[in-house]
């Protein structure tokens, strides 16, 4: 008999003795799948976020300016883009004023965004990310381009200008410019952008400083040595780079998050607890079946080819199962069962729509962190079974 | 009279290769899938890039229930715990995002 035809009949006695214990096989079938899809999907979406920030943010200001004081984030001086006139290689220095607003209607936190528009790379290009109306003119006072989630909350009140309050409890208004797509949720679900001006009127803050100051750069390869002149002439202030900005996404979606700990933990209890079952040794009905098949003239390898085929089989669809509900749980429902988590209690829920990106060792990763260890837990009790006189193992039954 | 038919049965093999052709069938489509996504994803890239580049964004709004999540490139490791002396990070999203290193140069990353 060749050994393929050896093996295919190995694999049919296999099958019939898992499906004689199909209840047991299909409960470990499915907390496996299960515990696989839980880490599956941790990353799938964080790699889709991750991945979603590189390319997005590769765009952002190659420098941003922050006054530091008391270890607190202030209002930057103007003045300071004075100071930085003589650092050759900067192109320019734009001031933005930012912060958030607290809509207590709705209950959400919106961004309210204040620049000279006409001053930022891509200006002109501003109207292809608008979905409705078109950008204001430069230095247009009292018109606003807002977020889906912003327009969703004005149409909710019912009015047609957004109406906010200054810090004095003052009100004023804004006739909406333009809506972002939806394409853009992720950046700007919850953006209103202002003139600069507007944004200090809104904000009360004084026309001499800024929340913070972005500088562009003519040679990006010049970028860290500009900051590291601009953190020299400005001691007080915090100046982080762009490729910082994407570092910190490379970082803040990563296992060391406390959700991921617990995915983890969970996996890992759950795999000990696999483990320990199936290396504590095999069930008097498992021995006995092992016995009756040696006095029927079966050799330890055929038994041990036996426990490698079962190994393979529950780990093997386990795994293909739970990576499949994992990417249709990220592409198709955005990622629903971790949305409470990484929204927490945001009023404003923007549609994140992930593309899972699907890498070979993430899952190769996956893949021998479960898989492996369940086959080695499963064949090593088999083969201690197997190696001892089939009488004395029957004996013992 | 006729001896019994035998009956035909499919071997255990047989139904597992059913099995798995379905599954198969099932990831091919998510592969395809997968792939139109891709293509998708690059268009709105694009966008997102003007966005970002127009606007001077530096984060993803993701979360906006706290501004350390909800712009957290540019905020400070300590402003979860600056409300008040002795207060504790509370909210959910704090246990979904990991706090990233202390970013910025005059931050001892020189």
């Amino acid at each position: 008999m060749s050994v393929l035809a050896r093996h295919l009949n190995i694999l049919d006695h296999t099958l019939s003795s898992l499906w004689r214990r199909r209840l047991k096989n299909l409960s470990v079938l499915l907390v496996f799948a299960g515990v696989i899809f839980l880490i599956a999907s941790f990353q799938l979406v964080t790699r889709a976020l991750t991945e979603t920030a590189e390319q997005a943010l590769v765009a952002a200001p190659e420098i941003t300016i922050q006054k530091m004081s008391a270890g607190r984030q202030v209002a930057v001086p103007l003045a300071y883009s004075e100071k930085l006139s003589g650092i050759f290689g900067i192109r320019r220095v734009v001031p933005r004023v930012w912060g958030y607003y607290f809509d207590e209607v709705s209950g959400a936190n919106y961004t309210v965004l204040g620049l000279e528009r006409d001053r930022m790379p891509a200006s002109g290009q501003l109207d292809l990310v608008l979905d409705q109306g078109e950008s204001p003119a430069p230095g247009r006072s009292g018109a606003a381009l807002i977020g889906r989630s912003v327009q969703q909350g004005l149409e909710r009140k019912g009015g047609s200008l957004l109406s906010l309050f200054r810090p004095d409890l003052s009100m004023v208004s804004f006739t909406v410019a333009g809506v972002f797509k939806e394409e853009t949720d992720i950046l700007t679900n919850d953006l209103i952008v202002l003139d600069i001006d507007d944004a200090r009127d809104l904000f009360l803050v004084p026309e001499d400083v800024a929340t913070d100051l972005c500088v562009y750069v003519a040679n990006q390869r010049e970028v860290p040595t500009i900051a590291k002149k601009i953190a020299d002439a400005l001691p007080d202030t915090r100046v982080v780079t762009r490729a910082q900005i994407r570092k910190t996404y490379q970082v803040v979606f990563g296992w060391r998050s406390g959700f991921a700990s617990v995915c983890l933990l969970t996996a890992l209890a759950a795999f000990v607890i696999f483990a320990w079952d199936k290396a504590s040794g095999l069930s008097p009905e498992e021995r006995r079946e092992i016995s009756i098949l040696k006095l029927l003239g079966w050799e330890t390898r055929d038994i041990l080819a036996i426990r490698l085929w079962e190994g393979i089989l529950v780990a093997g669809l386990a795994f293909v199962l739970g990576c499949t509900l994992a990417y249709i749980h990220v592409a198709f429902f955005g990622a629903s069962l971790f949305r409470p988590v990484m929204v927490g209690w945001s009023v404003i829920s923007p549609s994140l729509r992930l593309a899972p990106t699907v890498q070979l060792s993430q899952f190769l990763l996956i893949f021998c962190f479960s898989v492996l260890p369940y086959m080695a837990a499963t064949v090593i009790p088999a083969w201690s079974c197997a190696s001892v006189p089939a009488e004395s193992a029957l004996g013992g039954v | 009279m006729n001896p019994a038919v035998p009956k035909r049965t499919v071997r255990p093999l047989g139904r597992l290769l059913m099995v798995l052709t379905c599954l198969g069938l099932l990831l091919l489509a998510l592969f395809v899938h997968a792939r139109i996504g891709a293509a998708r994803q690059e268009r709105e890239n694009r966008l997102r890039r003007i966005a970002v580049a127009a606007l001077g964004l530096t984060d993803l709004c993701v979360a906006t229930e706290a501004r350390y999540t909800r712009h957290p490139a540019v905020t400070d490791l300590v402003v979860p715990f600056m409300d008040h002396p002795g207060a504790i990070e509370h909210f959910p999203t704090g246990s979904f995002w990991a706090p990233p290193a202390a970013p910025g140069f005059n931050r001892g990353e020189r």
